[in-house]
């Protein structure tokens, strides 16, 4: 092989953009295809708990073993991601005293900074817990923003020559005689899709090796050149509460079993979960008494959660993968552990290899290994270097706390956008023009929102994922149409309206599953504010191009809206 | 989970017990109160220094935006804004879903005021010294007529503003040449009062023992500067039949809270709740005729300090003419009632911000209209920009008068030139922008109802 060798990478989650990172800064040509957005899959779904390895120091010590050394790692390389909450074990008057003493040893086994501490001193650090919580184990639990890690390794990746296609889906495998050779793509068309890459229209990309990163949807990709890959998609739901009632990450001492976690996200706590196994990763119910379940197990750790406001709740697909003979029953006796598929050496199919299972806190240790691997089929031999290099934006972040002050930002909105641009920070927000605050409940001015635009286009959703705009309390209801009109002068009005249609839908799609007490208050006002200022009760005016003489005739019932199928990131479902 | 399904319940601020996150010092995590706030902006649209001042954020962002993005990390730093809210609680009262603004404010005022502010910078001793009035004007007292001489002396006046921050533009009030608390104890004290309650009863037909009792927080003001009102207060409530006590007692904090020095206000209420307490136990109920005093006993003080009956006695303080309409008749009393003299007048009204947040915003003008010899018009909803402490304020003066000018506009339209309100400051501030004589609603009873209120 004359040339650098080109990787085909499938799958922008964690897993398939920490290979790419991976293996664009070992100097190879690196090609990733992702059929929604960033994070479009479980990714953008999941707890954002960076694990201490805790959780798993009885039932799965070697994944311990892993969490706890990424977990350093990631403090490191990713620090404007992480948030070092710490974390805690609590046991309850009826959780056993053997399990806890189990948890703590397991943890020392694995090198898990634990201590155990009192009910009270408990209290002290988390004065909303239960009046009867025992004791507890401290760990060193943080929390970890998975949008922004993907967005940073997906910078990082292309800064090394990568090439990243989003709303590119993989259609089908290309295989001469029993190797994989290339990916038949079908990019999106559409203004409001991505504008980096090739817009619309099909594609055939040849590559000398293709890495499977689809995680839950990875035997879909494995039937296109006919081998077995047995995913077992389990689901769970998170309920993101308005306010952080923990600063610290609260887990139940017990073995297993659902709504045990409460993980403090940026504004936000987030309860989970349960682990349910489901046919099909896109296609599942979701059920009003999930949630129901998350709040009234979790007020026994933490009582307030029964009265507080919860502003939507999601649901995940784990993309659980266990060989062949073992055969577990119940989903959450899986391993959390991650597979490394050769399907030359397990299909005779040449040229793939597939990454299934695993967590987010491990992606980089799984990027390593599979681009390892990659390598050795290739015989170079390049360093790792990802555990070193921060990401952009971690890269001496810490200086700029005490800069805050220069750009002209209140307190809490500066540090606001410190913490989540990083050392990014002054590119950002040193701007010539007015900055005004753009999403008012999670501090995002204008600079960062003109920053996210120019990333990702006309895609107000993937502007979301970026800097939280339209994530806090009011889910989008005073800052929806601020965004859209931020793509003004650079987008025409048909692109604009499309993108904040998409916006609005996802928005409206999670807060479904909190509609009672305040944000039942808050939705009906963010109705009446839409329908009455921006014509979302579908005036007939509503068309393109908009025939303002309709606004006379009155209403007619066919809605141009009500869209259905959305998904986190707002696209539709399937990625198309 | 049926009860988080309760959207009518508004959040009271009772809800959730707010809860010492810091353990070492006074402050709440008031986080969860920000649950209630579905962002509508009522609140903004009625704050009076959002009103005038563009850079001013208001309140949404003061209150639960800003504690919503607060995190417990030491370093979260309280934007320096908060000390530009003049704690009118006038957004408290707008809310329709009851997010504890004010107790909001106040708390992180508190916080910024001891983590963040230069506390040997002349702002701070200033804000401590006009919030600490209570320690000059006793002092001032002492030698009341040197004090109103020596304050209000051109050059004095000067110099305050120039090393103090104090504006030169204000009058400092009279100081009484006797003290409240001089003329009550001259005049027998509680022992005096229970006679003349007795006598007012015996008189009125009611048992000689009947149980009303009450004690008078009669705050600074009506001590040190305006007694005619702490006066008028224990005349009318003996016409009643009321025995009257006055306990030991310092400043409500008002002006403490507006300034963030919740040290300060604490030892106040320390002393407050421990006195008028023990009274509250033995049945006695608080009275205060000061809106902002009544307003600190029943609202601020369980919101922000946790003291042995602070509940009790906040449950168990009411306003002066407040009470009266709860418990007399003094309604038929008016009516039946005709004034003369120098109080036959007409008069124009202004309700002060806090005691429109204890719904007393129409209790004079409801009263007084149907009385015989005097008139009373409302002069409307605004604010009259004072606040307290914050009027005299070198940098906050010209912001104050702004507020205060629909205020003083209105005045000038009111058929009355004598002003009225329950409001020390207030007064100060409606004397200042129109030059008319103040009035407190106590005065006008006592010279409708207490006939020769000679003692
Ligand atoms: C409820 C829940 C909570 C979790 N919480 C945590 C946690 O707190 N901490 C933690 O460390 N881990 C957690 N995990 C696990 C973690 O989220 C996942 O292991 C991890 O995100 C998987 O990433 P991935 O990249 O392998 O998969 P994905 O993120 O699903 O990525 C696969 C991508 O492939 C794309 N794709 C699929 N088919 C095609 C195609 N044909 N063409 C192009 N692209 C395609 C998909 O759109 C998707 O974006 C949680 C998981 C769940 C379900
Ligand atoms: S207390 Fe008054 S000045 Fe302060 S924010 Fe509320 S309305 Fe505005
Ligand atoms: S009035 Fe109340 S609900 Fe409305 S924005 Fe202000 S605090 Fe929030």
């Amino acid at each position: 092989m004359a040339s650098v060798p080109h990787i085909a990478v499938i799958g922008g989650g964690s897993t398939g953009i920490g290979i790419a990172r991976d293996l664009a800064m070992r100097g190879l040509d690196v090609t990733l295809v992702e059929q929604g957005n960033l994070t479009h899959g479980t990714t953008g779904r999941m707890h954002g708990l960076l694990h201490s390895g805790g959780r798993y120091a009885v039932s799965d010590q070697a994944s311990a073993n892993e969490c706890i050394e990424e977990n350093k790692v990631l403090r490191d390389i990713a620090s404007h991601c992480v948030e070092m909450t710490g974390g805690m074990f609590v046991k309850r008057p009826e959780d056993t005293e053997e399990y806890f003493e189990e948890k703590l040893e397991g943890c020392k086994a694995c090198d898990i900074p634990a201590e155990v501490i009192s009910g009270e001193e408990a209290r002290a650090i988390e004065p909303h817990l239960a009046r009867d919580i025992d004791k507890a184990i401290t760990v060193p639990d943080g929390a970890i923003d998975p949008f922004r890690l993907v967005v940073a390794n997906a910078a990082s990746a292309e800064e090394h020559g990568a090439r990243i296609e989003t709303h590119s889906k993989v259609t089908d495998l290309v295989v001469e005689d029993d190797e994989v050779v290339g990916v038949e793509v079908e990019h999106q068309t559409g203004p409001d899709k991505k504008v980096r890459g090739t817009e619309g229209g099909t594609e055939q990309i040849r590559a000398d090796y293709v890495v499977n990163a689809t995680g839950a949807w990875a035997g879909r990709i494995g039937d296109m050149a006919n081998v077995d890959i047995e995913v077992r998609p389990s689901k769970g739901v998170m309920t993101i509460m308005n306010i952080r009632q923990v600063d610290t990450v609260i887990n139940r001492c017990r073995p297993k079993g659902d709504a045990d976690i409460i993980v403090p996200h940026e504004t936000t706590a987030i309860l989970g979960t349960t682990d349910e196994e489901v046919d099909d990763p896109e296609d599942y119910p979701e059920e009003g008494w999930e949630v129901e379940l998350m709040i009234d197990t979790l007020k026994e750790l933490v009582p307030m959660l029964e009265e507080a406001r919860t502003i939507r709740s999601f649901w995940g697909v784990r993309p659980l993968y266990e060989p062949p003979d073992v055969g577990s029953d119940d989903p959450t006796d899986i391993t959390r552990d991650y597979f490394l598929l050769d399907h030359e050496e397990r299909d005779d199919l040449h040229g793939m290899t597939s990454i299934v299972g695993g967590k987010f806190t491990t992606y980089r240790m799984m990027g390593e290994e599979i681009s390892d691997h990659v390598c050795d089929q290739f015989g170079i031999d390049a360093e790792c270097r990802t555990a070193e290099v921060p990401l952009p934006g971690s890269e001496d972040f810490s200086v700029l706390r005490d800069y805050m002050d220069e750009f002209g930002l209140r307190s809490p909105i500066g540090r606001r956008s410190v913490e989540r641009l990083g050392s990014r920070a002054e590119d950002v927000l040193n701007t010539d023009g007015p900055n005004p605050t753009v999403c008012e409940c999670e501090a995002v001015t204008r600079a960062e929102i003109k920053d996210a635009i120019s990333q990702s286009g006309a895609n107000l959703n993937a502007v979301r994922i970026r800097t939280r705009a339209s994530m806090g309390n009011c889910q989008g209801g005073f800052c929806c149409n601020r965004m859209a009109s931020e793509l003004h002068g650079e987008f025409d009005e048909q692109i604009t309206r499309e993108a904040w249609d998409a916006l609005l839908q996802e928005r409206w799609k999670g807060q479904r599953h909190a509609l009672w007490g305040q944000q039942l208050s808050q939705a009906a006002l963010n109705y009446a504010l839409h329908a009455t200022t921006q014509n979302r009760d579908n005036d007939p005016a509503d068309g393109e191009p908009v025939d303002f003489a309709a606004f006379d005739s009155g209403p007619t019932p066919t809605g141009t809206s009500g869209q259905t199928g959305v998904v986190t990131d707002g696209g539709t479902r399937d990625g198309d | 989970m049926e009860s988080a399904f309760e959207p009518t319940e508004p959040n009271t601020g009772e809800e959730f017990e707010p809860v010492d996150v810091f353990p070492d010092s006074d402050d709440f995590d008031l986080r969860p109160g920000s649950d209630s706030c579905y962002k509508c902006s009522t609140c903004d649209t009625n704050c009076p220094v959002a009103e005038v001042d563009d850079e001013f954020p208001g309140p949404k962002f003061q209150g639960p935006e800003q504690w919503r993005l607060k995190q417990s990390e030491d370093d979260y730093d309280i934007d320096d804004s908060v000390m530009d809210c003049s704690n009118c609680m006038r957004c408290d009262n707008a809310c329709p879903a009851g997010v504890p603004l004010s107790q909001m404010h106040n708390t992180a005022r508190g916080e910024y005021v001891s983590e963040q502010m230069d506390h040997l910078s002349i702002e701070y001793w200033r804000n401590r010294i006009l919030s600490n009035y209570r320690t000059s004007a006793w002092l001032a007292s002492k030698t009341p007529r040197l004090a109103n001489f020596a304050m209000n002396l051109g050059p004095a006046r000067w110099l305050m503003e120039k090393t103090m921050g104090v504006t030169k533009e204000r009058e400092f009030p009279e100081f009484a040449t006797e003290t409240f608390r001089e003329w009550w104890d001259k005049r027998g004290a509680a022992a005096g009062s229970k006679e003349r309650a007795q006598a007012a009863r015996r008189e009125r037909g009611l048992p000689e023992d009947a149980d009303k009792k009450v004690a008078y927080f009669h705050g600074c003001y009506s001590n040190y500067n305006t007694t005619e009102v702490g006066k008028a207060m224990v005349r009318v409530y003996e016409h009643f039949g009321y025995e009257v006590v006055v306990p030991e007692q310092g400043c409500s904090g008002t002006p403490m809270f507006a300034n963030g020095m919740l040290e300060d206000a604490r030892r106040h209420a320390e002393v407050n709740v421990s006195s008028m307490s023990d009274l509250v136990d033995q049945g006695y109920d608080a009275i205060a005729s000061c809106t902002s005093c009544s307003m600190a006993l029943r609202q601020e003080y369980p919101e922000l300090f946790d003291i042995d009956g602070i509940d009790d006695l906040a449950a168990n303080t009411f306003e002066s003419i407040e009470y009266l309409r709860i418990h007399e008749d003094i309604r038929e009393e008016i009516q039946a009632a005709e004034v003369s003299g120098e109080l036959a007048d007409e008069f124009a009204y202004h309700a002060p911000c806090h005691s429109r947040n204890q719904g007393l915003d129409r209790q004079a003008v409801e009263l007084f209209r149907e009385l015989d010899g005097a008139g009373i018009e409302d002069v409307g909803e605004s604010c009259s920009g004072i606040s307290g402490t914050y009027g005299w304020k070198a940098e906050k003066y010209e912001k104050s008068m702004k507020i205060g000018d629909e205020m003083f506009d209105h005045m000038e339209h009111a058929e009355g030139e004598t002003g009225m309100t329950e409001c020390p400051t207030c007064a100060m501030q409606m004397e200042h922008g129109t030059g008319y004589d103040i009035r407190h609603p106590l005065e006008l009873v006592e010279a409708a109802l207490v006939d020769g209120h000679a003692v």
